[in-house]
């Protein structure tokens, strides 16, 4: 479903303190997997999410979706690749301070138009399955980190993106609260047959997926 | 999504409301008072072109042909009470009377001033220009050989109730004439060239002074429809070949060129208030918008359109903006209208306010223009106040903000 094909990405490209974050990546994510992009802090992981999910430019190769070539799209067509066919989940800082659990989880559907009783209904049945149907009138700083990033899950995987990028989402966890967003992210991969790629250099995160794709200094380890 | 961006302005601005109640209260208060002060220079030079009217050339004024350049009892309009009579038949004229004006000096004892005597009808004046609210001191009666005078030349004189001037002038006949005047009461028009050298005898004394017909006059003033002035002035002038048809601007201009001045200051004051919109709207939501750079940089990064951003914030401006002009509205109609009825009371700096033609309590006036040009005014102000703001968050990297939120 997605495959990158030679994907490259400088930083400085020319310049002395060139950096060459990814090299000749190829590599391909089928529809319904659960991997995990893994690897000491530095070599890429980061990079490599940001370049799936159109977020920063590569150098040269091609990301292509569903058979469409995405990377080398404009600007504002990014970001409607981004709003209708990626959902994302960062480290922190996910949700917006002022509006609720339930607003947040719907932001994305009301961005792309749904109506009212569409989004509801929809952000229950996912709140339900994370186990945050008891949040849903809080706002965000009332709520625990681990209940903040399954807000953020949840948000993401409302709008039944084609594949959800999760960066290092545990990252902020204790490990009790990782093990239960894993877990819970892995019945969502399960249940609504989501895919899901994420980063994470925690051994115990990673353990638990089936798919490990190994980066090292931005070449993958097969 | 209008909706949620509603909500997101409302309750950012709630999140941060010691701030935002802050800049309402200045928004508000600046407002109330400038609306306040345009109110007050209004009513002022308002009243000061009403007494003018009132008291002298009514909307438009008739005179014989040249005596508006030499000034002579020669130059007199002739069967003026006819001639009234005609010209309260005409539409867009609601009242209309004739005086008898000489220039000559007037005496006491000790002093003498050149001074203008005029002779009036009381009744004609009170109907006109309801004169007797012009009375300072004594009675509004007439009685033999008695006069009222401009309060400015009883001080000039040093008379008093019941004292004696002599007026000395030349009649019709180019006879030097004087008359003995007991004064029965001062006059504060507010019209300065009155009230600095007018004497105020009837009409038909004053005829009988100048040795002229009993119906002669050097002046016939109208009070006009507004609307009518312009048109009421060709038409006249074409009626009326034999005398010159003047209309208060033309009589008056410096009263016109005050007003002008009084709009440039009301601008100038306008303005300031908008500076002020604009420096403490851009303030607030320039530091909110430092907050909120991460909420900003995730919202870009899920696919949130800067568009959106940019309604939200142009919304969160003009959301404090018109809270501020709401406030400002209540605050501004609280003073006009307590200076529309109580008025604004000088009287301690009367003597001054009224040398210069205005009564020691001004009554403000209320229009709806200063609300109205205020509330586009501050709309303007509060979206122009963003465009900087806005152009930090355009130049934001969200793939920046995600990694230093890690
Ligand atoms: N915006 C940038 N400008 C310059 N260099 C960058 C930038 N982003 C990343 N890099 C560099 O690219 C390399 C890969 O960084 P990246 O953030 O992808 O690593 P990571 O695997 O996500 O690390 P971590 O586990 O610490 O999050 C690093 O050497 C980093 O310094
Ligand atoms: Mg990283």
């Amino acid at each position: 479903m997605i495959q990158l094909k030679g994907v490259n990405k400088y930083f400085y490209q020319g310049e002395p303190r060139e950096v060459h974050a990814l090299r000749d990546i190829d590599l391909t994510i089928e529809k319904g997997e659960f991997s995990v992009i893994s690897g000491t802090s530095g070599c890429g992981k980061t990079t490599l999410l940001n370049a799936i999910g159109v977020l920063d430019s590569i150098s040269d190769g091609e990301i292509i979706l569903d058979g469409k070539e995405i990377a080398n799209l404009s600007a504002e067509a990014k970001t409607e690749i981004r709003l209708h066919e990626i959902g994302f989940v960062f480290q922190a800082y996910n949700l917006v301070p002022v509006l609720t659990a339930e607003e947040n989880i719907g932001l994305i559907m009301r961005m792309q138009g749904f109506d009212d009783a569409q989004i509801s209904q929809r952000v229950r049945e996912i709140a339900t399955l994370l186990q945050i149907d008891d949040k849903l009138d809080s706002l965000p700083n009332l709520l625990s980190g681990g209940q903040q990033q399954r807000v953020a899950v949840a948000r993401a995987v409302a709008s039944k993106p084609k594949i959800i990028l999760a960066d290092e989402p545990t990252a902020n966890l204790d490990s009790s609260n990782s093990k239960a967003l894993m877990n819970m992210m892995q019945t969502l991969n399960e249940k609504e047959g989501v895919t899901i790629l994420f980063a994470s250099h925690d051994n115990y995160v990673v353990e638990s997926v089936r798919r490990i794709i190994r980066l090292d200094d931005g070449a993958l380890v097969t | 999504m209008f909706k949620t961006i509603l909500q997101v302005a409302y309750r950012n601005a709630y999140l941060r409301k010691s701030r935002a109640l802050l800049l309402i209260l200045m928004i508000g208060l600046s407002m109330g008072v400038m609306v306040s002060i345009e109110g007050l220079y209004d009513g002022m030079s308002m009243n000061m072109i009403d007494r003018t009217k009132r008291s002298d050339s009514g909307e438009i004024s008739l005179y014989a042909n040249k005596y508006r350049l030499e000034h002579v009892i020669k130059y007199r309009i002739s069967d003026a009470d006819k001639k009234v009579l005609a010209l309260q038949k005409i539409t867009g004229v609601t009242e209309a009377l004739y005086r008898l004006e000489v220039d000559g000096l007037a005496q006491t004892a000790r002093k003498s001033k050149p001074s203008i005597l005029l002779g009036i009808d009381l009744d004609d004046e009170k109907k006109f220009g309801k004169f007797e609210e012009f009375l300072k001191e004594g009675e509004l009666d007439f009685g033999k050989n008695s006069a009222f005078i401009g309060g400015g030349l009883a001080k000039k004189l040093k008379v008093k109730i019941g004292s004696k001037v002599i007026f000395t002038a030349q009649d019709s006949q180019n006879e030097i004439k004087s008359i003995a005047l007991r004064i029965r009461a001062i006059i504060r028009s507010s019209n300065i060239n009155f009230d600095e050298r007018a004497l105020y005898i009837p009409r038909g004394e004053a005829a009988r002074f100048l040795s002229v017909k009993q119906n002669s006059a050097t002046q016939i003033a109208l009070r006009t429809d507004e609307t009518h002035t312009p048109t009421l002035q060709t038409t006249l002038q074409a009626k009326y070949p034999k005398l010159s048809v003047y209309t208060f601007a033309q009589l008056y201009p410096q009263l016109q060129q005050m007003q002008t001045m009084m709009d440039v200051f009301n601008t100038i004051t306008f303005m300031i208030v908008m500076i002020v919109v604009f420096i403490g709207i851009l303030g607030v939501m320039y530091v909110s918008i430092l907050d909120r750079i991460r909420e900003f940089g995730i919202l870009l990064s899920i696919g949130y359109a800067y568009r959106y951003i940019r309604y939200q914030i142009m919304i969160e401006a003009l959301l404090l903006g018109l809270a501020g002009y709401f406030l400002g509205l209540f605050v501004g109609l609280l003073i006009l209208s307590y200076l529309t009825y109580q008025g604004l009371d000088l009287t301690l700096f009367a003597e001054g306010m009224e040398a210069f033609g205005m009564s020691s309590v001004i009554y403000a006036s209320i229009k709806s223009s200063y609300f109205i040009s205020t509330l586009f005014a501050i709309i303007i102000a509060s979206l122009l106040s963003v465009v900087l703001p806005l152009r930090k968050i355009k130049k934001l990297n969200p793939v920046e903000v995600i990694r230093s939120a890690g």
